[in-house]
């Protein structure tokens, strides 16, 4: 009869315990999609405020100084890199990792989390219309893009200055496509363009998140239905 | 009162005076303005435009329309009312028109050698010359290594050939040079359309130094604040500011050492004509420009003012519809200049 009663106790803490498990994560795959949609809206206004002060930098400096015709096609190496690695979850899985690597031709590359497969090759058969309008030729989103963040190797003989000053001069090195004296809006759209990069990888990390969360989900009503 | 213009202006001048104060009359209007900012689409921008001068170059363009598609058009009908206006022109008034211009020269002359530097082919970048800054040998400007070669091949045989003389050096293009070559010619451009303007005298005289005066005070506050935080000196920031000017010599001096957008601001605030406007620049440059119409007769001026309130115009049009096409009309007033 104890011991009747001891495993119906047993049994009632499993059960208990398992049910907490699922609640878990089921709550930790609901943070992460709240996560997702905010950063998706982040995303959004990041890139519209990037877009209008682009135009506001056209209209500031005229046609002739800002347009998709002055961007460098000379070979260079980007500026900015994405690195992909494994984590590991827990014992059984793992999941890609997305790491921003910024201005690492200056080897001063800031970093951000998120890991990615190579952004290049994968960007650049996308199209953009809103981008074709603003600057008047049909360039890519991601030649565009690319354009902000990459610049001519050089070799940086003298590590002078704090990292935070050769990324500053990183970033005047890439505008310089449009001229040396640039309008500060200019400028602003180039760190709202990096802002939404840097979202962009939050964005990454996070869905993998969500996705091995929602699994998990998966996996315990799987478990709980059999 | 300042010559006698008045007997004998109109020999020449008058009936292109009467043109372009024609073509004045044709700039959109407040109530033009405020139904372009309740436009939701392109489309209804094109609708608007084509009750206004602007129509007969926005019809036949097909949906959807781009941005760049209604700034082309518009530009179109100012080039073609400049055409007019030069051919029917005699000596000095051409000269003068032919003045107006030099600025987009300079500006072509700078897109095709930097465009040609970053590898683009020439076809691409003449496409995005301005057509008032065109000339004959623009497309062999590909060639010059350096800027001697400029000058040898291309530029002695055009009219930006004297500006030329400050920046001649053999160092190889590369995006500083240009920079400096940009805004050295057009120091150097500005500087001899002040003098022409002087040797015309009379009312041109008088009211084109007002103008370019102006112009020269807003160079240099924009050379200014694009440089603050640049590789560009003092020194070097310096050697570019025009040599006359109402900010000429001292408030030269002080805004070759400003470092952010306060410094220039307190500058700028020392000389009464610019207190009140330094925050509208450009709303400051329409209203001396409307001046110019209004305020005297027999004079040259009303061809640079209208050119000018034109390309204003142009601006204009081209923020309104970005911000209609990206969907942030709200945003329309930041950058609107109301000309009247």
């Amino acid at each position: 009869m104890m011991e009747d009663q001891e495993e119906k106790g047993n049994a009632e803490n499993g059960i208990g315990r398992q049910k907490q498990v699922k609640d878990e994560y089921l709550l930790q795959f609901l943070d992460s999609l709240d996560g997702y949609l905010t950063l998706l809206d982040s995303l959004s206004s990041t890139l519209s405020q990037g877009w209008l002060e682009l135009a506001s930098a056209r209209h500031a400096m005229g046609a002739s100084r800002i347009n998709g015709a002055l961007l460098d096609l000379k070979v260079h190496a980007a500026a900015t890199s994405l690195k992909v690695s494994e984590q590991d979850v827990d014992s059984m899985e793992s999941q890609p990792c997305f790491t921003l690597c910024k201005w690492a031709s200056s080897d001063n590359g800031e970093r951000s989390s998120g890991e990615e497969k190579s952004l290049s090759p994968q960007l650049r058969h996308r199209n953009n219309s809103q981008l074709s309008g603003i600057i008047s030729s049909p360039v890519s989103f991601s030649h565009f893009f690319n354009f902000f963040l990459s610049c001519e190797e050089e070799k940086v003989s003298t590590r002078t200055g704090t990292p935070l000053i050769l990324v500053d001069q990183q970033r005047q090195k890439s505008l310089s496509v449009f001229g040396v004296l640039v309008s500060p809006k200019l400028r602003s759209a180039q760190l709202s363009f990096e802002r939404a990069l840097e979202t962009l990888v939050e964005i990454a990390n996070l869905h993998t998140t969500m996705l091995s969360m929602f699994e998990q989900v998966h996996k315990e009503l799987e478990n709980t239905n059999g | 009162m300042y010559g006698f213009e008045a007997m004998t202006f109109n020999i020449h001048g008058g009936y292109l005076e009467a043109i372009v104060r024609g073509y004045r009359a044709g700039l959109l209007t407040a109530a033009d303005y405020n139904n372009l900012c309740q436009c939701e689409t392109l489309d209804d921008i094109k609708m608007h435009l084509s009750a206004t001068e602007y129509g007969p170059y926005l019809q036949n363009e097909p949906s959807p329309l781009h941005t760049t598609t209604i700034v082309e058009k518009c530009t179109l009908k100012l080039v073609d009312e400049y055409k007019h206006m030069l051919c029917q022109a005699t000596e000095p008034l051409s000269t003068f028109l032919e003045y107006i211009t030099y600025g987009h020269m300079i500006d072509n002359v700078v897109l095709i050698v930097t465009g040609t530097l970053h590898e683009r082919d020439v076809q691409e970048l003449l496409e995005k010359c301005h057509p008032l800054g065109m000339f004959d040998s623009i497309a062999t400007l590909a060639v010059a290594q350096n800027m001697r070669e400029l000058y040898r091949l291309v530029l002695v045989d055009t009219p930006l050939a004297p500006y030329f003389s400050e920046c001649i050096t053999s160092e190889d293009l590369d995006d500083m040079n240009i920079e400096i070559m940009r805004n050295t010619l057009y120091k150097a451009y500005l500087e001899d359309f002040y003098k022409f303007c002087q040797k015309l005298g009379g009312a041109t005289a008088e009211i084109m130094s007002d103008l370019l005066a102006f112009e020269a005070d807003r160079r240099a506050v924009n050379i200014t604040i694009n440089s603050i935080g640049t590789e560009l000196t003092r020194d070097d920031r310096r050697k570019l500011y025009s040599n006359f000017g109402l900010l000429y010599p001292y408030g030269h001096e002080e805004l070759a050492v400003c470092e952010d957008i306060d410094q220039v601001r307190g500058v700028m605030e020392k000389y009464p004509p610019y207190q009140s406007i330094f925050s509208k620049l450009s709303y400051g440059e329409s209203q001396m420009l409307d001046k110019a119409f209004y305020e005297e007769e027999f004079h040259y001026g009303v061809f640079f003012a209208y050119m000018r309130l034109r390309e204003q115009e142009i601006r204009n049009l081209m923020w309104i519809s970005e911000c209609v096409a990206q969907n942030q009309k709200s945003r329309v007033h930041d950058s609107v200049v109301f000309i009247f």
